[in-house]
């Protein structure tokens, strides 16, 4: 008998459902709940120093829920001890509940792409990842056993039949491991495939170091990840077909938007100091390694593309709205930079520097990919940069280190700073603030 | 036997023999054929690239009336499915397709400027090589090898895959190609083991091991690897007979375990130009239509039954090729 509840792990399982179901309305979502303090306070371990600490109402849990997320990835000193009611399993019908004000709050109020979202699930998968972590080894198999059935038919899994976490890279092809097609996920299975090909090595054991319960484990976080999502997407339909949002669920969404602003200003969540994302002067020094190679002149294959889908994007945002992916707000170029002039100015001259150094520079035989730099940038198939063209095509965001490494291989040339990113633009925003403390460094005993 | 310097384009006069008098419908794969009403076509009629797009044809004798009436300098039809082919709109699926060119490969021991028999044979290497995984470790059974003129496609039809959407399809030419170095740290109740890639008989460190191995093999001393220099290409090159009798702790210590890391890293970096990316995450590419001439090395593109024995330089190259006068 496990001791935890089902929807302890996946709050989206039909004991979940009927929690939320028990509870019926929205009301009271935002009174002290006195069963809820005292839930907190009785956890083990808790530590309680100040009534800040415990959540009092269903909102404050749902917000705790992200904050520490948000603090255990990012914050050095992160106090887990003010925390540990997470992990208690008589909070659950309290969390159930905050994880459905939350997962709608956001759907609602940001969409299912929105950064609100990605931290949502995000939090979701690490706190499932904890819970387990918290059970005795037989509770945990059974649990994750158990929970697994319910989701997939168990024997034989093809590969395709998890396309969506593919999809959405929260499973990678290379963690599994393969066999015509199928999953190994069995022991028995495992020793029947491989072991006349495993030599010097118990086959039994090479199953527990590279399966064991590790990839099941992962299989379904990664499950509960993209079933949180999907339900999400599904809210967000939904209300875009009802007449008004509850004002309840708009206050939590601002609330929780809060927190991430307020994380960003403290520890640059996603990467990037809001203060030092603002538009201004390109600083080449602090240009990734891919972008510098075609700033010096795409010398072979793949030079269309590293000028019109790489740099154009990436100097055009790294110039005038290096946030974009924090923000994630739709602009034009004229909402950053109405009169055209640092486009103008200082990202045509450099993008054109690039092309010409091309061999054979491209603009030589190919003028016509002047047009499609327009186009990237918002102003539509024109040959001449005009804001009453603009819009006609929508400004091309910059490429991810990914979609790099598809359409361009021969540029990524990592190096040390590249390893925690996902994308160039942000490998500048970093580094550009980096570059900046060293320079103020040396600046300093000038000043003194 | 043809040779390279046989193969310079083709003229005007020979596109039209070829396709009056050699060119037979029956060369159209199945797999095309009983698609052909779903499919879009298109075509390059001066050299310049397809630029007649859009084109359907109802059914084989349509595409056959097209074909010797414009003899084009090139033919193409999609890898996607449509409702309305003529506007590309309402897709259906798209086949899964790698592009292995024999120019692009990144490793090749003959330092030709275009191709040539070596390149295109270890073009053809390669593709066993991906076949194997495809089939064995992603169960896909209905492939279907195109020679292409200049490298070999590879078009998966099988109904699990054909609605897999661009990131899973680049999910999948990673894993095909061994883009990354597989982990070799695995924990174990709170112990940690080191198990190296090639010490895995299974999954996806043995493809990586395969193709590590493939790549080691086909070095030269003029090969390129990421942060590796001449004289670490040249200690692979001297000690990688190991590796003809899978020798690989041998090989490994001989190079050092920090050089071997440094290896790793630049031999994954350049398995991503194996195949054209490009061309796999594509949903609406138009693919070079087999049973067509490749006007520019005069060579046939056809689909080949039998890749093991497979030789373009026998087995598609067109009549008029060998009654040119010079």
């Amino acid at each position: 008998m496990i001791m935890v509840s089902v929807a302890f792990i996946n709050p989206l399982s039909d004991d979940g459902k009927q929690i939320v179901r028990e509870m019926g309305s929205l009301e009271g979502v935002s009174d002290i709940n006195e069963e809820l303090i005292d839930a907190v306070i009785q956890t083990k371990s808790q530590e309680i120093s100040d009534d800040d600490v415990v959540p009092q109402t269903y909102f404050d849990f749902a917000l705790r829920r992200i904050e520490w997320y948000i603090k255990k990835k990012n914050d050095k000193k992160f106090n887990y001890k003010k925390y540990t009611f997470l992990l208690n399993d008589n909070i659950l019908k309290f969390d159930v509940i905050a994880f459905y004000l939350l997962c709608q709050a956001i759907a609602i109020k940001f969409g299912p792409n929105s950064r609100e979202s990605r931290v949502m699930v995000e939090s979701q998968g690490e706190l499932i990842e904890n819970r387990l972590g918290e059970l005795s080894k037989a509770d945990r198999k059974d649990l994750v056993t158990l929970m697994l059935n319910s989701l997939i038919s168990y024997s034989s899994i093809k590969w395709t039949f998890f396309e969506d976490l593919l999809s959405s890279r929260k499973l990678n092809l290379q963690d599994l491991i393969l066999d015509n097609g199928e999953i190994i996920l069995d022991k028995e299975e495992f020793v029947e495939r491989f072991s006349d090909r495993i030599e010097h090595r118990d086959p039994g054991k090479m199953f527990d170091l590279m399966i064991g319960d590790r990839i099941k484990e992962l299989i379904l976080i990664r499950m509960i990840m993209q079933n949180t999502e999907n339900y999400m997407q599904t809210v967000h339909e939904k209300s875009g077909r009802e007449i008004e949002p509850n004002p309840v669920l708009l206050e939590l969404a601002d609330k929780v938007s809060d927190v991430l602003s307020a994380s960003a200003q403290s520890y640059g969540y996603g990467g990037s100091f809001a203060s030092d994302t603002k538009a201004s002067p390109l600083n080449p020094k602090a240009f990734p390694p891919c972008v510098k190679k075609v700033l010096e002149g795409m010398k072979s294959g793949g030079r269309n593309d590293a000028i019109i889908l790489f740099l154009t994007p990436f100097i055009s945002y790294a110039r005038l709205y290096p946030s974009v992916f924090s923000e994630n707000i739709s602009k034009r170029v004229s909402d950053v930079d109405p009169n055209l002039a640092a486009l103008q100015n200082e990202i045509l001259p450099m993008i054109f520097g690039a092309a010409d150094r091309c061999n054979p520079p491209l603009f030589e035989d190919q003028p016509q990919e002047k047009v499609n730099i327009n186009a990237k940038m918002g102003f539509g198939m024109h040959e001449t940069l005009e804001l009453k063209d603009e819009g006609e095509t929508i400004w091309y965001t910059p490429m991810s280190c990914e979609k790099v490494k598809i359409h361009l291989p021969s540029l990524c040339k990592p190096d040390a700073d590249c390893k925690k990113i996902g994308n160039p633009l942000t490998y500048y925003n970093r580094k550009k603030r980096m570059v900046k403390k060293e320079e103020s460094q040396n600046e300093s005993p000038n000043e003194s | 036997m043809i040779k390279i310097p046989d193969l310079k384009p083709a003229s005007r006069e020979e596109r039209r023999q070829y396709y009056r008098e050699e060119w037979d419908v029956k060369n159209i794969p199945d797999f095309i054929k009983k698609s052909i009403d779903k499919r879009e076509f298109g075509f390059d009629h001066f050299g310049k690239g397809p630029n007649d797009r859009y084109k359907v044809f109802r059914n084989t004798d349509y595409l056959k009336r097209f074909l010797k009436a414009k003899t084009p300098f090139a033919a193409y039809c999609s890898v996607a499915f449509y409702e309305k082919p003529r506007r590309r709109d309402g897709w259906l699926k798209s086949e899964l397709v790698f592009d292995v060119d024999a120019k692009d490969i990144p490793i090749r021991t003959c330092g030709c400027d275009s191709v040539c028999e070596i390149c295109l044979n270890e073009a053809r290497e390669i593709v066993c090589g991906l076949l194997d995984t495809l089939k064995g470790d992603l169960g896909l059974k209905d492939i279907h090898v195109v020679y292409s003129g200049r490298g070999y496609h590879l078009r998966v039809q099988d109904e699990d895959v054909t609605k897999l959407d661009s990131d899973v399809r680049s999910q999948v030419v990673k894993y095909l190609v061994g883009a990354d170095v597989p982990q070799n740290e695995y924990g174990s109740e709170g112990t940690t083991y080191n198990l190296e890639h090639f010490t895995i008989p299974f999954g996806y460190p043995q493809v990586f091991t395969e193709r590590v191995k493939y790549a080691i093999l086909h070095l030269t001393k003029d090969s390129k690897l990421d942060n590796v220099n001449e004289k670490l290409i040249k200690d692979l090159i001297k000690h990688r007979e190991h590796l003809e009798n899978n020798e690989w702790g041998m090989f490994k210590n001989q190079i050092g375990p920090i050089r071997y890391k440094k290896v790793l890293k630049g031999i994954a970096s350049l398995n991503m130009s194996l195949v054209d990316a490009k061309v796999s995450i594509d949903l609406k590419r138009i693919l070079r239509l087999p049973s067509s001439l490749h006007s520019i090395v005069s060579m046939k593109c056809t689909e080949v039954k039998d890749i093991e024995n497979f030789d373009p330089f026998r087995d598609a190259v067109p009549k008029f090729v060998y009654e040119r006068d010079d």
